[in-house]
């Protein structure tokens, strides 16, 4: 009998666990087409603002031995224009779209759900973690339980989709913060963000290699990080988890899911394997399943939970 | 791991006021149709397709249109800069008679295609036009090739009067006529303006082509979907810049918008 991958994200039917996370092929709706052709069976858009960002001038990415820094700086057309492609999607597509937001403070958070309430966008990811517009923006509101926590509730409030909280992995402690995003009433948690951020150097020029000198790691490197951060969240809170850093194989996959995510996301792997690295992954899983004879995604076993600490009465460095 | 290469310019051709030449001593090992992603770390790293390349050399030919190729035409030799690639798709290589199309600084590209097509046996006709004479390139280093050159310019001060598409027009056109052997095309090749494309698309008839592309490039290696066409989403950095006439025919935005930095539309 066939394996199946079909699973349930938020209520919303999906045939594949893997989720195309924001920053990635999300600008054009054609971006979105060419993911799902290749099975991915959730699309983000770019986090989108209120104005079109033109974003960081180049290199906006540096590879290194374990992955890629990338420093794109946000750019997006905006949220009328980026709307405006997701609804071009949704015309020809049921597959669910996750409509990523950014902005620095609430008002602007607050604003942009307006926006995205009207869209035919499935579910509204806050991105709160950025770590590549510093100069810009300052530390990434994700480092802050209380941050988290005020906006999240605030957006709740007004959100007529399921509300997802992106989190940066760039923090002592996750524990306080899952909590706060889930107490302040989030759905999902997407994790994680981009790790450091990092620099690299041109030797020969003696020159920072990205134009913004610091950037995001991705892709291998930063698996084991994003393991232990979502198994340390899946641990603490009741909410589905997007679990994603460093996926490039099916194994990869199954170890997100052992972990506790619920689905997958699968970034910088696009420019190791190809966009058609959605398909070559659906398939490793389910030769996994195959040899381990799991029917279904919910038979896979998760890890058992960390045994819960007491955190908030330990000292608390994450404000 | 893609690397990252820092190098020396090793000569410079100015081949127009603002038109010139960049060559480096390095083995690249690219295909006609491929570019390589430039920087010199002052902000901005920018997409230039390949116009030669040998077992030793390889160059760019940039026209001055902004800030990063305004500082880049400042550069002398010995200067440093950085690229990455080659990347992208590369021309198909036919054996057989072929027609390429070029328009304005996008046709050197054609010239290291005209030097792997004759060395693959191919018979090679080029029609090389720009808007005037002062900035139609190439016209000397094509000759040497011993292929079949027509040059042209809009304005008639070189060559025959018209643009590529005219000229390529009126060749096609002779086709039909006494069934004339010499104008029997079996593969059109085209770089130049979009829109030039655009009108050629509507003389080639029934003729197998493949075009070359140009869109806002950012991170050169498939990922952040900058410049990805639609509806098809085919990554310009990756699956292009050069796309057969299947995926062209079934490009919506082909000849009527493209994307800047920030992914907002932008109408031709």
């Amino acid at each position: 009998m066939q394996r199946s991958l079909k699973t349930e994200f938020l209520s919303k039917k999906v045939t594949s666990p893997l989720v195309l996370p924001a920053g990635v092929m999300g600008m054009a709706f054609s971006g979105f087409n060419i993911s799902i052709k290749h099975g991915a069976g959730i699309v983000t858009s770019k986090s989108l603002t209120l104005k079109p960002r033109k974003g960081h001038k180049g290199p906006v990415v540096a590879q290194f031995e374990g992955g890629i820094l990338n420093s794109m700086g946000l750019c997006n057309p905006g949220i009328v224009d980026g709307l405006t492609e997701i609804d071009q999607f949704k015309k020809r597509s049921r597959i669910p779209v996750i409509v990523s937001v950014f902005a620095t403070d609430l008002d602007d958070f607050l604003e942009l759900t307006k926006f995205v309430n009207k869209s035919s966008g499935d579910f509204l990811e806050l991105n709160l973690s950025c770590p590549n517009v510093y100069d810009e923006f300052g530390v990434p509101l994700a480092a802050s339980k209380n941050e988290v926590f005020k906006i999240v509730n605030a957006v709740k409030s007004i959100s007529e989709k399921p509300l997802i909280a992106k989190l940066s992995p760039n923090v002592y402690d996750i524990v306080p913060i899952v909590k706060a995003a889930e107490s302040a009433g989030a759905d999902a948690l997407c994790m994680i963000n981009t790790v450091g951020p990092g620099m690299m150097i041109d030797t020969k020029m003696c020159r920072p290699v990205l134009h913004n000198k610091f950037g995001g790691l991705s892709g291998p490197a930063i698996k084991p990080i994003a393991l232990k951060l979502i198994y340390q969240a899946y641990s603490e809170v009741n909410i589905p988890i997007i679990g994603m850093g460093g996926v490039t194989y099916g194994e990869d996959a199954i170890q997100m899911l052992m972990a506790g995510a619920s689905v997958i996301g699968v970034g910088t792997a696009v420019h190791y394997r190809g966009i058609e690295v959605f398909n070559k992954i659906n398939n490793e899983m389910v030769k996994f399943m195959e040899e381990n004879e799991y029917q279904n995604l919910k038979d896979i076993p998760k890890l058992e939970k960390l045994k819960i600490l007491n955190c908030e009465s330990k000292r608390n460095i994450n404000g | 791991m893609d690397k990252r290469l820092t190098l020396k310019i090793d000569k410079i051709v100015e081949e127009t006021t603002n038109i010139k030449t960049f060559t480096f001593k390095h083995k690249l090992d690219a295909k006609p149709g491929q570019f390589i992603m430039l920087t010199d770390f002052e902000g901005g790293e920018k997409p230039f397709s390949i116009s030669n390349c040998t077992k030793a050399k390889f160059s760019i030919t940039v026209k001055k249109i902004g800030d990063f190729t305004t500082r880049l035409f400042n550069k002398c030799v010995g200067d440093y800069v950085s690229i990455r690639g080659a990347f992208g798709s590369s021309f198909f290589i036919s054996k057989n008679k072929v027609l390429l199309v070029g328009g304005g600084y996008a046709v050197p590209t054609l010239y290291f295609l005209a030097k792997v097509l004759l060395k693959a046996g191919a018979h090679v006709t080029l029609i090389n036009g720009a808007r005037t004479k002062s900035e139609h390139i190439f016209a000397d280093r094509f000759k040497k090739l011993h292929i079949d050159v027509i040059n042209s310019t809009d304005d008639d001060s070189f060559g025959e009067k018209g643009t590529s598409v005219d000229v390529a027009r009126k060749l096609l056109g002779l086709r039909p006529k006494l069934g004339n052997q010499k104008h029997d095309f079996d593969f059109i090749y085209a770089s130049g303006p979009e829109m030039m494309m655009k009108a050629l698309q509507d003389v080639i008839g029934e003729i197998d082509y493949e075009f070359l592309f140009e869109r806002y490039m950012k991170c050169g290696i498939g990922i952040c979907g900058g410049c990805t066409m639609d509806p098809l989403g085919v990554r310009l950095c990756v699956e292009g810049p050069v796309l057969s006439k299947k995926k062209v025919e079934q490009l919506t935005e082909f000849g009527k918008y493209h994307r800047d930095a920030s992914g907002k539309r932008i109408t031709f």
